[in-house]
């Protein structure tokens, strides 16, 4: 009656228990054991390949890069004409200087003159126009339309000069030059992205689709200083426990995008160093505010005195970051930032009157949609159990980021949590989240008070008026907004100590690979 | 003798002696240590299902924030996750689950499995043809795949999750049964009753089904091991049931980014699994080696 196959199958499923456990510990045991570091050899110019650990990457469009791995990879290869520095001042890049006229709407830069692209030809400001036409023209429909749409006009005013003219004045529109998908291309490229062309620090070498990108140092970059390395490996992994397997193991050099319980397992690790830096990177937990249940802003209100952020602070982000306000205008911005408003402290019983005021009496459900990247699964997790109390279940939904993002079904969702990135200044967020009809208005949020108060805030010269806008918005959101802001993120990442002078950005992609070299022993 | 009084003969008989059969195939089962091990823990952990609601001491969701991260300890006895949930409760908890999940999702299996079977078998022709190549086709993808294609289209949810054991176990239970009618049908027996005049139902109930009770019942509990491990696999991979349930594969896939720092939210889930799937493995061979046993008397 029993056929072998079957008894085969049998005992191997006893195999594969027996096998899940031994492996279980293994796991334990392998994480715990200690590393070497190897001895790094004598330093001179131009030495050592860092082999950086990321996702693959899928775009190779400048103008449509948005991840952190696209962006680094875009990074190393073109160059931006403006670089944003870690304490959020504007760098030279591309332009050497700028001029700004007094009413904010003329911005005249200057080109370095001795750039060249990887095939030979030299960088002029006819580069610098075709770029930025392209990236501000509706019919490519970059992500950086909306963006670009307050230049009025871009004009080689020299060869190595180029010159902005603005519709209405922008305080920001250095940062804005410095935007994620502006790097210069050269003029008339017929596939963009497919050549790896750029005058960037790094040359291309390979690119074998989900395996791994290599570059190696373009000889003659602009900035003969630089870089220092002879070239870097872009390594992809889908997961980020093999990362992390691999910095420890030596087959990895830089790993970023860490969540804290990984990077809590490599502080103390021997020959590596953990790497903190503090961002404007947040995740937002948001109620469509255009339909039931979420048009009556008691809800949110509700949600929000349902929370226990210290808690969640503690729990989910173990500290690295800091306690968010409901506003995506963080500490970081140190100039704009207030306090003035209180937050309502936690009031379970507060929460429980104004959902019965809004008509649900003996609690609500809702279902919570979540992609699974980061922090974001263990928020989820945690709101669930703060919001049950006062009678809100959620039933939480953990999607893949193709899934969540996919189709645009996160701007659909009612409740949902959506990680956000840092930005050097605030009002990125206002113009693409908040204001009405934003391309991203994930909350379907529409007030006119705070389209008014963001478009004084984005568009004034006086920086005293700005701050004044940005402390109206923050009062405004915290009392009738429709995010939830449980806090700011600090980045997360490990670099092994056979290098230096990496210094990583609040949009770890950004960071400049040109900077690090091999360590002195 | 009329029919009346033989099915009131029958229906005694079968009482008391299926009673004594019952005693006698445990008290066979429990002869052997390997089988009684297995027996032992399958019990034990039905128990720890049933019970668990009232004897965990913490909630399985419930978050105590200030106990986050601790080793196993006196209050708790399995230590605490990442967000300060008590692992022993969630393991007890999760017990429940698992077991109702793929009892459930193996029982509808089984059932089905049984009639189709019965009625492939027993029928042959055109039913039998059109039946078995549907389930070959299903049978050729591996059940892991087999089972992220139908999540992928009937969504995630723990209905999803018994659908898909369902789908997944109905073939192989229909051809094991199968089989066997094959092997029985041609027999006197079932010859005889058939000429009797007996009807199609009665025939494959009562002449063939007896035959074919050992068969699945061994087959029923393997099944029911693979279900617990195919629950498991899809909480792991993150596609089955959804955060925060206790579900065992879950907790393992939640705690391996922090194995090294708290071993003990990754190791006691996963020897949950491998437990239960050992036990339940060594009981059903236990099962098969009584009943050839008793078959060969």
């Amino acid at each position: 009656m029993f056929s072998n196959l079957e008894n085969a199958a049998k005992k191997r499923s006893v195999h594969v228990a027996v096998l899940l456990l031994a492996i279980a510990l293994l796991i334990q045991a392998c994480a715990s054991s200690p590393e070497t570091a190897p001895t790094p050899a004598e330093v001179t110019e131009r030495q050592g390949v860092l082999r950086v650990a990321m996702q693959p990457i899928v775009q190779l469009d400048p103008a449509f890069i948005s991840s952190d791995p696209e962006v680094i990879v875009a990074n190393s290869i073109y160059d931006y004409l403006v670089d944003v520095t870690p304490q959020n001042t504007i760098a030279p890049r591309l332009a050497r200087e700028w001029t700004v006229s007094e009413d904010g709407k003329t911005y005249v830069l200057t080109l370095v003159e001795n750039a060249t692209f990887h095939d030979g030809t030299l960088f002029t400001a006819d580069d610098v126009v075709w770029t930025f036409n392209r990236l501000r023209d509706p019919d490519v429909d970059s992500p950086t339309k909306n963006l670009y749409s307050n230049i009025e006009n871009i004009e080689a005013t020299g060869k190595f000069e180029v010159t902005f003219t603005l519709i209405e004045s922008n305080p920001f529109f250095l940062f804005d030059l410095s935007d994620n998908h502006a790097l210069v291309l050269k003029a008339d490229t017929p596939v963009p992205g497919s050549d790896f062309n750029g005058t960037g620090p790094f040359k291309i070498a390979s690119y074998s689709p989900e395996d791994r990108l290599v570059v190696k140092a373009n000889e003659d970059y602009f900035d003969p200083e630089r870089p220092k390395l002879e070239g870097v490996e872009f390594i992809f992994f889908n997961d980020q426990v093999a990362q992390v397997e691999a910095l420890r193991g030596g087959q990895v050099d830089l790993v970023m995008l860490l969540s804290a319980d990984l990077f809590n397992t490599l502080i103390g690790e021997q020959g590596i160093i953990p790497l903190e830096a503090a961002t404007n990177s947040f995740d937002v937990v948001r109620l469509r505010a255009d339909r039931p249940p979420g048009d009556d802003p008691r809800l949110m209100q509700a949600l929000r005195l349902a929370t226990d952020r210290q808690a969640i602070f503690d729990l989910v982000l173990q500290g690295y970051g800091a306690i968010g306000r409901d506003n995506p205008i963080g500490p970081m911005y140190s100039q704009y930032y207030s306090e003035d408003t209180s937050l309502p402290e936690r009031n379970v019983a507060a929460a429980r009157a104004l959902l019965a005021e809004a008509g649900f009496p003996d609690g609500i459900n809702l279902e919570l949609h979540t992609p699974d990247t980061a922090n974001r699964p263990n928020l989820a997790v945690v709101l669930k159990d703060q919001w049950a109390e006062a009678d809100i279940n959620v039933e939480v939904f953990v999607e893949p980021e193709s899934v969540y993002y996919g189709n645009n079904g996160w701007l659909v969702v009612d409740l949902g949590i959506t990680g956000w990135g840092s930005r050097p200044y605030p009002q990125f967020y206002l113009d693409t989240m908040l204001t009405c009809g934003a391309i991203w208005n994930e909350s379907h949020f529409c007030d006119s008070e705070l389209d008014r108060l963001a478009k004084i805030a984005g568009t004034t010269m006086n920086e005293e008026e700005r701050v004044e806008a940005y402390n109206q918005i923050q009062t405004m959101l915290i009392e009738r907004g429709p995010i939830l802001v449980p806090y700011f993120f600090s980045q997360l990442g490990a670099i092994s100590e056979k290098f230096t002078d990496f210094q990583m950005k609040p949009f770890p992609g950004r960071s400049d690979l040109s900077q690090v070299r091999l360590a002195a022993q | 003798m009329t029919t009346g009084q033989r099915s009131t003969d029958l229906s005694l008989g079968t009482a008391t002696s299926w009673w004594r059969r019952l005693l006698l195939f445990a008290r066979r089962l429990f002869s052997s240590p390997t089988s009684a091990i297995g027996a032992t823990i399958t019990l034990l952990f039905i128990l720890v299902a049933i019970l668990g609601p009232f004897i965990a001491p913490y909630g399985a969701n419930e978050i105590i924030a200030s106990d986050a991260r601790q080793p196993p300890s006196s209050t708790h006895w399995f230590g605490t996750d990442n967000l300060g949930r008590d692992v022993f409760s969630r393991v007890l908890l999760g017990a429940g689950e698992i077991l109702l999940l793929a009892g459930l999702g193996t029982l509808l299996a089984v059932i089905a499995g049984t009639l189709l079977g019965l009625l492939a078998g027993y029928r042959g022709g055109i039913f039998d043809e059109v039946i078995m190549r549907v389930f070959d086709s299903l049978l050729a993808l591996p059940a892991l795949l087999l089972a992220l294609l139908l999540l992928g289209t009937v969504g995630r949810s723990q209905n999803s999750v018994l659908i898909v054991i369902f789908v997944v176990y109905t073939p192989i239970v229909a051809r094991v049964v199968r089989s066997v009618v094959l092997a029985v049908k041609s027999q006197g027996f079932v010859e005889a009753a058939r000429l009797i005049g007996e009807s199609q139902a009665y025939i494959l109930l009562r002449e063939i089904m007896p035959s074919v009770l050992p068969t699945l019942s061994v087959e029923s509990a393997l099944r029911f091991s693979y279900a617990i491990f195919l629950v498991a696999s899809l909480g792991f991979l993150g596609v089955g049931v959804q955060p925060p349930s206790p579900n065992w594969g879950l907790m393992v896939k939640e705690a391996r980014t922090y194995a090294s720092q708290i071993p003990w939210a990754i190791i006691f889930p996963a020897a949950a699994i491998s437990i239960v799937v050992i036990g339940i493995n060594l009981l059903a061979d236990g099962m098969k080696r009584v009943l050839q046993a008793t078959g060969n008397e």
